[in-house]
């Protein structure tokens, strides 16, 4: 365990292997991950503790690191070696706890262009527990980490104190151990400043996010039509109808595995087959544009990115009742809600909690429904998608505004540790897309099928015509959809990026099917994003905000009906 | 001299409002106000009494100020950064 941004996840996957993902914001290992190991043939388990400042419990982070410690056999405390007096506070409060204990003095090597000396042996005498310098991202000290593990024993010269005893101890300490030689700005810090001074930084912010909304859209297409679509068409389509067709030429499991797919016609759109739309929705159109994505979400949070950003945005965050450090738990919610709505948990109260998960609820649309967006709308004109993105932009800022005056609460201010930019290492990086991506595929293509044999089972029994009926004076008489726009609405709960593949089949004008993109986007998250909403926010807060996204999204769908279709 | 600072936190002891601070200037920490959780906050994050820290940047419309104490660049809030007292350099 450690302060946040030491690398603790950094020595725990080395130390475990296999896997394990670090990610460089605090907050997001409030869901802890956990793993074995063997040191000279016995086996630990290991758990990787959310980052904590201290042991007093005021945020969730924090009351888990204390449990978790409370239970623990033994502590490997990471500290961060160019911090050491902020991070000895902690470091005292486990020690004070008795737990036979091992300290990790990492980022070691960046002490010595930072002018820091630290006498590693009179920090060990001081504290009498085994300290090993090491460098997670390049592996130094790990093994000897790992050895020392089993000899890990309780410190007997620390204590029980007070905080303010404490503060003393780490002052004395630190003047004992530790000397710093002071230093002139340097090129890189110059060009570090440039990134937080509003004049400089707000440009860069700008073409950052340029350059990733380029990178993902380009590099997602070519992935689409040069891997997928090539493997789609040419390879899978003609052998998979050919299996089913030599087995099922014709029925109900022909229609639910390869739908209206026949080998002259391949038609992974509008099939509704499990084995082709079922497919090609999660793997040919989504996960190209979800792979690039958290590549380069990856890339910006391994530099140490997120943070500046944060502290450019926060002044117009606090107009909507949050603060800077919410854009990161926004910009997660750009691939996938769910990540986004457990890291507003780095937020501090419960009033920025709720407009944070609300607004992203109804206005962040993940990287799958974009991705389908595209796709669909794309065909018309790029006009369509900025009409939908531009009245989700605007709803984000219309309801923060609301909200930050309707829910009683308080919204703190920013106070935010930047990290130094690191250099990303690739091999992580790679790594860690690729656990994203998986966790992507292993979520979406189980539901996506789920949803399309749903489908195939109401057209079967003529649901499908029941609720259309029962849903088209809405639809039609209030949206100006087709009342069939009911089946991609209930699909939609289930997964939206299949939802607005349901929309294909109905030949909607581009108006229509900008209205029900919308409407797709607004109306209720994706049963994922509701589950952990619910657990985040609880019943009757989860109630007001489905209440608010009911009334947004049909508000939203008349005034783009008028403003489209007119009345 | 540290145990008398850390013991003397109260405003009336002297200095005046980071905020008072222009980009680029260096000033002591000299208290830390408004209640212990803030002052715990402050103190957890590097910002203690003594402490030279050197105003980065701060950003328009009341945005926060972003600080360098001993190498580590720090964001407060405007609200927040009137509780940290300072001595100009």
């Amino acid at each position: 365990m450690g302060c946040p941004n030491v690398g603790k996840s950094v020595i725990f996957s080395r130390l475990t292997g296999v896997n394990v993902v670090s990610s460089n914001y605090p907050g997001t290992t409030v869901d802890f991950t956990r793993g074995t190991t063997f040191i000279s043939g016995e086996k630990f388990e290991l758990i990787d503790v959310p980052g904590t400042y201290s042991l007093e419990a005021t945020s969730k982070a924090e009351e888990v690191a204390q449990t978790m410690l409370q239970e623990a056999d033994f502590v490997i405390n990471v500290v961060d070696a160019t911090h050491l007096e902020r991070n000895l506070y902690l470091t005292l409060e486990i020690l004070e706890r008795k737990k036979p204990s091992i300290i990790a003095l990492n980022l070691w090597d960046e002490t010595k262009h930072l002018g820091i000396t630290i006498d590693v042996a009179k920090l060990e005498q001081a504290l009498d527990v085994s300290v090993i310098t090491t460098c997670a991202l390049c592996g130094t000290g790990i093994r000897e980490l790992a050895s020392k593990v089993g000899d890990a024993e309780p410190s007997k010269t620390i204590e029980p104190m007070s905080e303010e005893d404490r503060w003393l101890k780490v002052g004395k300490i630190i003047r004992d151990v530790q000397v710093v030689q002071h230093r002139h700005h340097t090129i890189r810090e110059r060009i570090t400043d440039a990134t937080v001074k509003p004049t400089t930084g707000i440009p860069i912010a700008l073409l950052v996010i340029l350059f990733m909304f380029l990178f993902i859209i380009t590099l997602g297409n070519a992935i689409l039509d040069y891997l997928m679509d090539p493997l789609f068409y040419g390879y899978y389509g003609p052998w998979i109808v050919g299996v089913v067709n030599s087995f099922a030429p014709s029925g109900l499991l022909h229609d639910i595995l390869i739908g209206t797919s026949t080998l002259e016609s391949l038609d992974f759109e509008q099939s509704l087959g499990i084995l082709t739309t079922g497919l090609y929705v999660p793997f040919g159109l989504v996960l190209p544009f979800v792979i690039t994505f958290y590549f380069i979400l990856s890339l910006l949070e391994d530099l140490g990115y997120l943070p500046r950003l944060a502290i450019l945005v926060d002044t117009g965050l606090h107009k909507l009742g949050l603060h800077g450090a919410a854009i990161v738990p926004t910009i997660l919610g750009c691939g996938c809600n769910v990540p986004g709505a457990l890291a507003t948990r780095i937020l501090e109260t419960e009033k920025q909690r709720f407009i944070a998960m609300t607004l992203m609820a109804i206005s962040v649309p993940c990287m799958a429904q974009s991705a389908m967006i595209f796709a669909i709308l794309g065909r018309y004109g790029l006009r369509w998608i900025l009409i939908v993105y531009s009245t989700l932009f605007v709803l984000y800022i219309f309801l923060g505004l609301v909200l930050k005056r309707l829910i009683k609460g308080e919204s703190p201010e920013l106070l935010l540790e930047v990290p130094r930019y690191r250099k990303p290492d690739p091999v992580t990086l790679l790594k860690k897309t690729w656990s994203k991506a998986y966790g992507f595929l292993a979520e979406a293509v189980p539901f996506v099928i789920l949803g399309i044999f749903i489908v195939n089972l109401l057209y079967v029994f003529g649901i499908i015509d029941v609720l259309s009926a029962v849903f088209s004076p809405i639809l039609t008489a209030v949206l100006g959809l087709p009342e069939g726009a009911i089946v991609a609405l209930m699909l939609g709960i289930l997964r939206k990026d299949l939802a607005i593949g349901m929309l294909l089949p109905l030949g909607m004008s581009p108006q229509q099917l900008t209205i029900a993109c919308i409407i797709l986007a607004t109306y209720f998250p994706c049963i994922a994003t509701f589950v952990v909403m619910l657990r985040e926010l609880g019943v009757r807060d989860m109630l007001k905000a489905a209440g608010l996204m009911i009334i947004v999204s049909l508000s939203a769908g008349i005034i783009m009906r008028a403003f489209l279709i007119g009345i | 001299m540290v145990e008398n600072q850390l013991r003397n936190t109260d405003p009336e002891g002297g200095g005046v409002p980071l905020t008072s601070l222009l980009p680029g200037e260096r000033a002591r920490i000299v208290a830390l106000g408004h209640g212990k959780g803030q002052q715990h906050h402050f103190r957890t994050m590097g910002l203690m009494e003594g402490k030279i820290v050197k105003l980065i940047a701060t950003q328009p419309a009341r945005g926060p100020f972003v600080i360098d104490i001993e190498g580590t660049q720090i964001a407060v809030g405007r609200g927040m950064a009137r509780h940290i007292l300072i001595e100009k350099l």
